[in-house]
């Protein structure tokens, strides 16, 4: 059952070259205590995606969809404050920067206890406050952190980056979301705390059944736990499936080209030239038409100047008029 | 082979001053010794912390050692000699917005170091410059670009052809991959591995990506709390990696990854 379902998802903007739709025709599921991973390099429209999910939107942004559903709920039906009161109970998200958000003048167990709800306790204050501190504890546990006294005592800038981020997920789970978004939680962090980031985020996946998605620049970070991915370029979903399937056999493009370029082939050879796409990508205020990967990708012809609808091959989905494996098309 | 760069004992201490209390002398690099040859690309691993940038900008001359000597073809450095070195050494940041000028033109900006290094006149500067820019993947109109209409691929491109434009003899690059997109970081990987070819630069760089590493470099250092901990080929420390940490460094990144998953790699 999906837990969340967009289909046909785009946003429009407003820009110095008039409205751009920053997300272009988006379709993505996913199913409850799965971990679905969105991959793609920066201005492919990933966090305004969360944001989208989340109800953080600008009103002057035009939003459409064929459908965007959480749950029972068709949320672009829903009114702000309905659609903020489910963001609350059952949504939570993480980011790049864990320090830029959490507050630099309370300490960390301040701003934990303060993420835990407290209205459904039982009992009187003083009872409560006992069991939110346990509860801090037993949070602070689940994340991987021994020596929670010290640690929440302490202020945000005392911690390194890693901790940072335990602690921001933490607090996100503190009123255990169903949909957890985390955006690219681990950009710019060593390869050791990067895994144990991952580790922990799907450890609380499988315990909790807590639907994750993880938003990524790069297909490096995809952790084995993630049983689908979704590559996405300048707001097109190029490419959608079960991950092993994807990554065996890509079909479109630019999945091929970033597997490529990910250094993890065995066959590259030292200091050989690392296959990858030409040209840059595109500025918002110069989106080419049609596919938008067009003037990068090595197969464009002609007819890429229209967008290619999303087709299906064996158990993964694709929008390209030139794939990389030949594709029976009976639509 | 000829050592372009010999480093002999150069180490490094902070004065952390708090108050009107005596500074605490603070170790970022205990004394190391290494050597590079012409051609060659050296990889600085280590954890947060360990003293990689403080190597970097050592030998790039933006640190002065607090002890210590480095060796360019045999003749010694002078640490004060800033123009002495910036001619033969040249530095390449993550950043690569913040490092350029927001506000003079890119071809401006790669002109400047011939102002100061070179006699020649302004039109053997230009037609030097736009030749750079070629050799970098831009274009000459890219002469008259400010950095903020450049993307962060081009900026970086920018950066290093500013790093190149007098031919020096060695780069150094302190985590410059990270912040780039993984398509555009391919592109700048093949583009420092085109210009050393032809260009025979020595290249030193510090990063986390083993991958990386793998794939660029002849010879890997590895630091922990300020010291050098292991240094050799890149095969021998793959093969047959000294500490624990080595192993863990090259390989961190493939241990949680489904993409080095025996079945998806067949
Ligand atoms: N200007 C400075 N003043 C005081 N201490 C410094 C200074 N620069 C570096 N240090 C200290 O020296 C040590 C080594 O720092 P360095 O920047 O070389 O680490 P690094 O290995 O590059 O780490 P990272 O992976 O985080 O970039 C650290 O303990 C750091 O706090
Ligand atoms: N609030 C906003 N107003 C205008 N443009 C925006 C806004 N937020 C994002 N964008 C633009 O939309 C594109 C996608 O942004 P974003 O979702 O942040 O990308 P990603 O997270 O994939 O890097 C970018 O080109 C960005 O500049
Ligand atoms: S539709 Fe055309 S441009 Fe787009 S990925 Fe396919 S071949 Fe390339
Ligand atoms: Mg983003
Ligand atoms: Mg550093």
């Amino acid at each position: 059952m999906n837990i969340l379902d967009i289909r046909n998802l785009s946003i429009e903007i407003e820009t110095s070259n008039g409205p751009v739709r920053v997300i272009d025709k988006l379709s993505l599921q996913l199913a409850e205590g799965e971990i679905h991973t969105l991959i793609g390099e920066s201005g492919s429209g990933k966090s305004l995606l969360a944001k989208a999910i989340l109800g953080f939107i600008n009103p002057r942004w035009k939003i459409t969809a064929d459908r965007l559903w959480w749950r029972q709920y068709d949320l672009l039906a829903l009114s702000r404050a309905q659609r903020r009161q489910i963001t609350g109970r059952d949504m939570a998200m993480i980011f790049q920067n864990p320090g830029t958000y959490l507050d630099p003048n309370s300490t960390v167990g301040e701003q934990l206890r303060e993420s835990i709800p407290s209205h459904d306790l039982p009992g009187n204050i003083l009872t409560r406050r006992k069991q939110i501190q346990k509860r801090a504890e037993e949070l602070m546990h689940r994340v991987g952190i021994k020596d929670h006294d010290a640690i929440l005592e302490s202020y945000p800038f005392e911690l390194s980056d890693g901790v940072a981020q335990k602690i921001s997920i933490a607090m996100a789970i503190a009123h255990r979301p169903k949909l957890l978004i985390a955006d690219e939680p681990t950009t710019a962090m060593e390869p050791n705390m990067r895994s144990q980031i991952y580790r922990l985020l799907a450890k609380l996946s499988a315990g909790d059944g807590m639907s994750i998605l993880m938003i990524t620049q790069d297909l490096t970070a995809v952790i084995p736990e993630s049983k689908r991915i979704s590559l996405v370029y300048c707001g097109q979903l190029m490419e959608t499936g079960p991950t092993e399937d994807v990554m065996r056999e890509p079909v479109q493009p630019y999945t091929g080209a970033m597997l490529s370029t990910s250094l993890f082939s065995s066959e590259t050879k030292p200091k050989s030239r690392l296959p990858t796409l030409t040209g840059a990508i595109p500025t918002l205020q110069h989106m080419p038409i049609g596919c938008r990967l067009g003037p990068r990708c090595p197969n464009a012809r002609r007819a890429c100047i229209e967008q290619p609808p999303l087709r299906s091959y064996k158990k993964h989905e694709f929008a390209c008029h030139y794939p990389l494996i030949e594709v029976d098309s009976h639509d | 082979m000829t050592k372009v760069l010999e480093v002999v004992d150069i180490s490094k201490y902070y004065i952390h001053k708090t108050g009107w209390l005596p500074g605490k002398k603070i170790c970022a690099l205990e004394p190391i010794s290494f050597s590079l040859e012409r051609g060659e690309t050296l990889a600085i691993m280590g954890e947060t912390g360990s003293g990689k940038s403080t190597i970097a900008k050592l030998i790039a001359g933006a640190e002065v050692p607090s002890q210590g000597d480095i060796f360019l073809n045999g003749q010694r450095l002078d640490p004060h000699n800033y123009r002495q070195r910036c001619q033969h050494i040249r530095m390449i940041f993550q950043d690569a917005l913040r490092s350029l000028n927001p506000e003079t033109s890119v071809g401006a900006q790669l002109a400047e170091p011939l102002h100061f290094n070179t006699d020649w006149d302004q039109e053997k500067k230009t037609s030097h410059v736009v030749e750079t820019l070629r050799k970098v993947g831009l274009l000459p109109d890219h002469y008259n670009f400010y950095p903020h209409m450049l993307s962060s691929g081009q900026q970086q491109r920018v950066c290093i052809a500013r790093a190149i434009i007098l031919e020096p003899q060695i780069i150094v690059a302190d985590e410059a991959f990270v912040a780039l997109d993984p398509s555009i970081r391919a592109q700048i990987i093949n583009l420092m591995l085109d210009l050393q070819q032809d260009m025979g630069i020595s290249f030193i760089f510090v990063t986390h990506s083993a991958e990386i590493v793998k794939h660029i470099a002849d010879k890997i250092l590895i630091m922990h709390h300020g010291r050098l901990i292991e240094f050799g080929t890149t095969e021998a420390l793959i093969k047959n990696p000294q500490q624990e940490l080595t192993k863990n460094l090259l390989h961190a990144e493939s241990k949680h990854n489904v993409l080095t998953h025996s079945t998806i790699q067949e």
